[in-house]
């Protein structure tokens, strides 16, 4: 059984107390931490911004996926892009992103544009699809980093990607290598984003969908643990994401008592393989005959 | 220590692998390593142990290909600076983590939350070298097909710190978080951001440019600029200092920290010798990458034996026609070839002042800066990492701590104690 735990910045916690809290979560080798807020089953970006967030967590957080949740319909592909293969390289591949819809609306005062009345769906979808084009610009074996040769990289293995959708067109090449899960996993809250055409890698929700190949499912626990275990007793979901006040006791006690749930021992894992995940493949080196 | 000596700031300016295009492939370079964490928190514990006020970071917007191709030989920066401050921020106590970002592509919103966000996690060391985009490349990332016009650049720069400001203000209990409108923006509120013992980061520039300098003049707190010579830093400075007394500011609440970059050797002709490696391991091909880059035009696609193909450059160059003929004009008159320019353009980056020496010899040269009015400090800049730096460390700061002239500890926490710029919004209020 996946376990899954929102982390954010509580109230005026400092950063060496909210430091502490990381690690004692830490301890209880959750598979995913969500640096989100986290409020009665809804989600939104952290206090902490999340891209610094995560930067500094995975530091912190030295076994889990880390999963960073961004403001969907504000946040722009490049910048994203840029961050999260940073973050996927200094955390050895344990890098997930959580684009949200929820909280659109607090975010639009400081913006000064609202977004979240225009085509919010499809707006987060093409933030999605922009992202993970930028990571295609690199090849996954672009570096060479010969001294010898003097050969650096190889060019042929870097383009521009020239995606253009309705919301983002972005050129590139990314100024940023390739991330080393290819894209870092994609997370999608059910009950923040319902309707998406975009594949996710890990599913949130109340009301999760049947078993699918290359997804895991997690059913959002908030003040029903028996019922969120019987679904997952009956093959509804692969774990749980924990969403209550008390979700770190209900970790330790399921960490404690629950066989199914013991934790991976191997500590080195990067996020696709904690959850059996696939490599996504490059789109342009899959058009290149064998 | 004598008190009465004026200090010498440290800034380490460590984008990529160094100074020197072809320094990534000296046996002591590792190339390997700027992709991994354990790499960060080592350069941020040896700048915070050797005293440094800051750990610096450039940035640019662009893919880092020429008319499409990347360079294949150079040792492009790869991971997001932003990012990698933020990950030494936990790795380290007291150093400053300044980070480039521009105000041509981004948000007030976003841009004022991650750098409050980098001094909450940080404890108040961010500072902020802002910049605007010139890169005609950059647009196309962002959905836009042509760069703003440079003046309106930086009236947006302006508009943009201010909104910053606003919000900054607003975390810290110094202002109401209402709405603020002006030519650029219209925000009807300030977005939650965590406070932190500085929440406003320090504000750094690099303007050159008339429109640049005003704009330095204005709002920074601390100015990274090229000075090859010491006149040339003591021009520098008086004008940035008159400039910001003209508009009613301290000149000493504004630090010019000129790019310093160095090669260390235990004696004067193993650091020659270094560097004349160094420079040899530039090779031609490398060499004319590392100028295709700078003009955004592959110049592979030649002979480089002959000279530059001028009229092809002009057409289908992405730089301003203007500027290319005011480069290359010179070099096509002489009929020097692709080849022989490059070598040349490659040995003296980006029009820094380069010191190869021992480290006596740098202190002493700092020192003399400092004390002809020439800058409050430097932007050091390693000839390649990690063993450049590792040298300054260990040699270089003792000898200016031994002279008086660099902190034996740290005697506050945020980079605005550090580089003693008063309180900022965290200020009493008067």
């Amino acid at each position: 059984m996946f376990l899954s735990i929102s982390l954010d910045r509580l109230g005026d916690e400092s950063a060496a107390q909210f430091k502490a809290r990381a690690e004692a979560i830490e301890a209880l080798a959750p598979d995913l931490v969500l640096l989100a807020r986290d409020k009665s089953g809804v989600l939104a970006p952290p206090r902490v911004e999340a891209l610094v967030d995560i930067a500094w967590m995975t530091g912190i957080l030295r076994t889990p996926a880390v999963a960073a949740a961004l403001p969907a319909l504000h946040a722009l592909p490049f910048h994203v892009a840029r961050a999260l293969s940073a973050a996927d390289f200094l955390s050895a591949g344990r890098a997930a992103w959580l684009p949200l819809l929820g909280q659109a609306a607090s975010f639009d005062a400081g913006y000064g544009t609202s977004l979240h009345d225009k085509d919010t769906a499809a707006r987060a979808d093409d933030f999605v699809r922009a992202t993970r084009a930028l990571w295609d610009s690199w090849d996954d074996d672009a570096l060479v980093l010969d001294k010898v040769s003097g050969r650096y990289l190889d060019s042929t293995k870097v383009r521009r990607v020239d995606y253009r959708g309705a919301h983002h067109a972005t050129m590139g090449s990314l100024n940023a290598a390739r991330p080393p899960q290819g894209y870092p996993l994609l997370v999608r809250d059910l009950d923040d984003r319902p309707e998406s055409a975009e594949h996710a890698d890990i599913l949130i929700g109340t009301d999760l969908p049947a078993a699918q190949p290359g997804v895991v499912r997690l059913q959002r626990v908030t003040d029903n643990l028996a019922d969120a275990l019987h679904v997952f007793r009956e093959g509804g979901c692969e774990g749980l994401h924990l969403a209550s006040p008390d979700a770190i006791d209900i970790l330790r006690t399921l960490r404690a008592s629950d066989p199914a749930s013991a934790a991976s021992s191997d500590t080195e894992l990067t996020a696709r393989a904690r959850f059996a995940l696939p490599q996504p493949v490059n789109r342009f080196t899959a058009k290149v005959p064998a | 220590m004598t008190m009465t000596k004026r200090p010498v700031h440290l800034w380490a300016f460590l984008q990529g692998i160094g100074f020197f295009p072809g320094g990534w492939r000296h046996p002591l370079a590792k190339p390997e390593a700027v992709f991994t964490r354990d790499y960060y928190a080592h350069i941020a514990r040896i700048t915070d142990a050797a005293r440094f006020d800051a750990i610096v970071f450039g940035d640019q917007l662009q893919g880092r290909d020429a008319a499409g191709r990347t360079p294949g030989r150079l040792a492009a920066p790869t991971l997001d600076p932003f990012t990698l401050l933020a990950a030494m921020a936990g790795a380290s106590e007291h150093v400053g983590l300044v980070a480039t970002v521009s105000t041509t592509y981004a948000e007030p919103a976003e841009v004022a939350a991650k750098f409050a966000a980098l001094n909450y996690v940080s404890n108040g060391r961010a500072g902020w070298n802002i910049v605007t985009t010139a890169h005609p490349n950059s647009p196309w990332n962002f959905g836009e097909s042509e760069l703003l016009e440079k003046s309106l650049r930086y009236k947006r720069a302006k508009a943009f710190v201010d909104v910053a400001e606003h919000f900054w203000a607003t975390a810290a209990g110094k202002a109401d978080g209402g709405a603020l409108r002006n030519e650029w923006f219209d925000v009807a509120g300030a977005i939650e951001m965590p406070s932190s013992p500085q929440t406003r980061p320090v504000l750094v520039q690099a303007g050159q440019s008339g429109d640049g300098r005003d704009f330095a003049a204005s709002t920074a707190e601390a100015i990274f600029c090229p000075a090859p010579t010491i006149e040339a830093g003591q021009d520098y400075r008086n004008d940035m200092r008159a400039r910001a007394s003209a508009l009613g500011r301290d000149p000493e609440g504004i630090l010019i920290m000129p790019g310093l970059a160095f090669l260390l050797g235990s004696t004067e002709e193993e650091a020659k010798a270094k560097h004349r490696e160094v420079l040899d391991l530039a090779d031609a091909e490398l060499c004319v990458e590392y100028l295709s880059e700078s003009i955004g035009y592959d110049l592979l696609a030649h002979p480089i034996d002959r000279p530059f193909p001028i009229e092809d450059i002009l057409a289908a160059c992405e730089f301003p026609v203007a500027d290319m003929k005011r480069m290359l004009t010179p070099a096509v008159e002489a009929g020097t070839s692709i080849a022989d320019y490059c070598r040349d353009y490659a040995t003296k980056p980006r029009g820094h002042a380069i010191f190869v020496g021992t480290p006596e010899q740098l202190a002493d040269r700092m020192e003399t800066w400092i004390d002809a009015g020439a800058c409050d400090g430097f932007t050091l800049q390693p000839g390649f990492m990690p063993s450049e730096l590792e040298l300054f460390c260990a040699h270089v700061s003792p000898i200016l701590q031994a002279r008086g002239r660099l902190r034996q500890n740290y005697e506050g926490h945020t980079l605005r104690d550090h580089m003693g710029l008063g309180r900022g919004l965290e200020a009493a209020a008067a």
